[in-house]
């Protein structure tokens, strides 16, 4: 080793192993240096060669450094060496390319079949809700104001005339599609928001998943008591059907997410909690990731088409054509043969 | 307390690394709450003085940010950097799978998506109550909630919280790997003027030898006063009766010349399988407790 200060041998065993290693180590941790800040692909051949070689012999180093060497300082270094290059070699970034195509076609529909009782539980929620704030509207409609925030109804109360709520449904054609565009990113990024909550709160062993898309349902339920009372009850089907197909099931599917995790939580079987938990993260996360991937699509759809579509049956077909699609890629891709 | 996750890689040598402690990862999150608003506040303050886009542009945008900065730039930059967000980065802190293998992006969302309920949700209720927009019941929830997301991280064996849980991953530290120079090779090179004999070696063990080091090298780096060093010299002599006196001026060359024959001694202690941990080595163990 030339690069060593001292010419002759020490006759010291463990600084004598050092100065022979010394600059495979200085090399590998430049390797490490540069994979790190740029990913192994920011190495060229002989790197990656030489990385996986100097790899093995610093692991070996470290194997026998623990043995015969009592310095504090080498072992530090070699300790941690090993452990940044061990992450290096053993767990480098996961190409993101294929990544996308294995979700579609497998991983999301595979995801969704498998949660058929959290599922269960997500629909019932809305359902129940919205049975409820119907059921409750029916019997005194002083519920809606209990119900309904003043900044969603908009005016549209018990209160305001038929003409008012009906206008209310068919308005908006006239509008830029400048103007429609800030309207969807705007429900996107609220709606996702709240989706994301409703799944992680569902950790805190299901119940507030549940009660946020239960309230959803009561909201929903007086709101077409509203319509329903004035003989608009179709027209607001209509209404709602053409972006709310996908966007209730988003919401309903993100709340199923929450309630894998919290059922993991409640009965978590033989298993220990933290352990059932990561068992349901996997599946419970495909549900949240196709929850979001369908509000993006409500969004638009709410956006743009709603505004620019006032056809009732073709606000039913669009909207309902869309949930037929949902289900059959989920029923159908990503089976094994 | 530092908590250790060891490793078993195929090579068959068990690798450590330290879980990152609960500070530095709230720091992290701190660096990372001020780096992303800073920036997209510049950005849409830059964006509306130059007068680029039309109102309806700008709710856009704005609306677009509000939700980006929230679980997606820990998702992308987690997915991006394997495993390290900007604060990560600068902390020196990275995530990687509890079975020590590669980061997968299902897990990274997982970690993340739970952000919302562990970190973001009762930071809000903490700055509303904060600033007396809550009422007492808010109060009330905001501590539970609160108190709740911060003793599982505290009480979970390697500092795991729910997404971490959920996630299968752990937050470790990436520390720098310097290597400092060969003490015994530097003492080699100073004039060898002491001579110990085995007697003289048989008092100290592992720890007292790496204590030294720890000195020796603390000295080297601050560059500091070797006089100093009276109080060491004089135990290390009076422990292992050095015969011959040593002068105030010789104290560097002598505890340099001590270390490298103390670690010379108990290295060949150790390939003859007497591996001396401390000073205690040469008396029995005796078990714990009272005996009857």
């Amino acid at each position: 080793m030339t690069a060593s200060p001292i010419a002759a041998p020490d006759p010291l065993r463990s600084a004598r192993f050092r100065q022979e290693r010394e600059d495979g180590w200085r090399r590998l941790e430049t390797l490490v240096r540069k994979a790190e800040a740029g990913g192994a692909r920011a190495l060229d051949y002989d790197e990656a060669r030489d990385l996986s070689t100097l790899y093995r012999q610093a692991m070996s180093s470290l194997s026998v450094a623990r043995d015969i060497s009592l310095d504090q300082g080498l072992l530090d270094f070699l300790e941690r060496l090993c452990a940044r290059a061990y992450l290096v070699v053993y767990a480098p970034q996961e190409p993101v390319g294929q990544l996308f195509g294995r979700l579609f076609a497998r991983d999301i529909p595979r995801a969704v079949r498998s949660s058929g009782l959290p599922l269960l539980i997500g629909f019932l929620a809305m359902v129940l809700g919205g049975i409820t704030g119907f059921a409750l509207y029916a019997q005194d409609p002083a519920w809606f104001y209990t119900f309904v925030p003043g900044d969603l109804a908009g005016g549209r109360s018990p209160a305001a005339s038929t003409e008012f709520l009906r206008n209310g449904l068919y308005d908006g054609a006239g509008e830029r599609a400048d103007a429609l565009g800030t309207f969807a990113a705007i429900l996107f990024s609220h709606n996702t928001q709240v989706a994301i909550l409703t799944f992680a709160l569902g950790v805190f062993v299901t119940a507030p998943s549940f009660l946020l898309t239960f309230y959803n349902g009561l909201v929903l339920g007086a709101f077409y008591a509203v319509f329903h009372e004035r003989g608009l009850g179709f027209d607001l089907f209509a209404w709602l059907s053409i972006h709310g197909v996908t966007e209730l099931a988003a919401i309903c599917i993100a709340c199923a997410g929450g309630a894998r995790l919290g059922m993991a939580v409640v009965l978590p079987g033989d298993l220990p909690r933290p352990e059932a938990l990561r068992r349901a993260g996997r599946p419970a996360v495909m549900l949240m990731i196709l929850a979001a991937l369908m509000l993006i699509v409500a969004a638009v759809v709410e956006g743009f088409l709603r505004q620019l579509i006032t056809d009732p049956w073709l606000r039913i077909c669009i909207g309902w054509g869309l949930g037929a699609l949902w289900l059959s890629w989920l029923l159908l891709a990503g089976r094994r043969t | 307390m530092t908590r250790i996750a060891t490793f078993t890689p195929p090579e068959g040598v068990p690798i450590s690394m330290t879980i990152a402690s609960a500070g530095a990862r709230f720091g992290a999150q701190m660096l990372d709450l001020l780096l992303t608003w800073t920036t997209c506040a510049l950005f849409v303050l830059l964006v509306a003085y130059m007068n680029l886009i039309s109102w309806n542009g700008f709710v856009t945008l704005l609306s677009l940010l509000m939700f980006l900065l929230r679980v997606p730039y820990y998702v992308l930059s987690e997915l991006v950097w394997n495993g390290r967000t900007l604060g990560k980065r600068i902390v020196r802190i990275r995530v990687i799978s509890a079975d020590g293998r590669r980061l997968t992006p299902w897990q990274i969302a997982a970690r993340n998506l739970m952000k919302e309920v562990e970190f973001f949700t009762p930071f809000t209720l903490v700055l509303a109550a904060w600033g007396g927009a809550l009422g007492g019941w808010g109060v009330g929830i905001m501590l539970v909630w609160v108190a709740t997301v911060t003793i599982i991280p505290l009480a979970s064996r390697r500092c795991q919280r729910l997404g971490d849980m959920i996630a299968g991953t752990l937050v470790v530290e990436n520390p720098k790997a310097v290597l400092l120079p060969d003490l015994a090779a530097a003492a080699a090179r100073l004039p060898d003027r002491f001579e110990f004999q085995p007697h003289h070696l048989d008092h100290y063990g592992r720890y007292e030898l790496q204590t030294l080091e720890h000195i020796l090298r603390d000295r080297i780096a601050n560059d500091r006063v070797w006089e100093e060093l009276g109080k060491v010299t004089n135990a290390i002599i009076t422990k292992i009766g050095y015969a011959e006196p040593v002068q105030p001026g010789d104290r560097r060359d002598f505890l340099m010349a001590f270390y490298r024959a103390q670690r010379e001694h108990l290295e060949s202690r150790r390939l003859f399988g007497d591996r001396r941990e401390d000073k205690h080595h040469a008396r029995p163990r005796t078990p714990p407790g009272p005996l009857p």
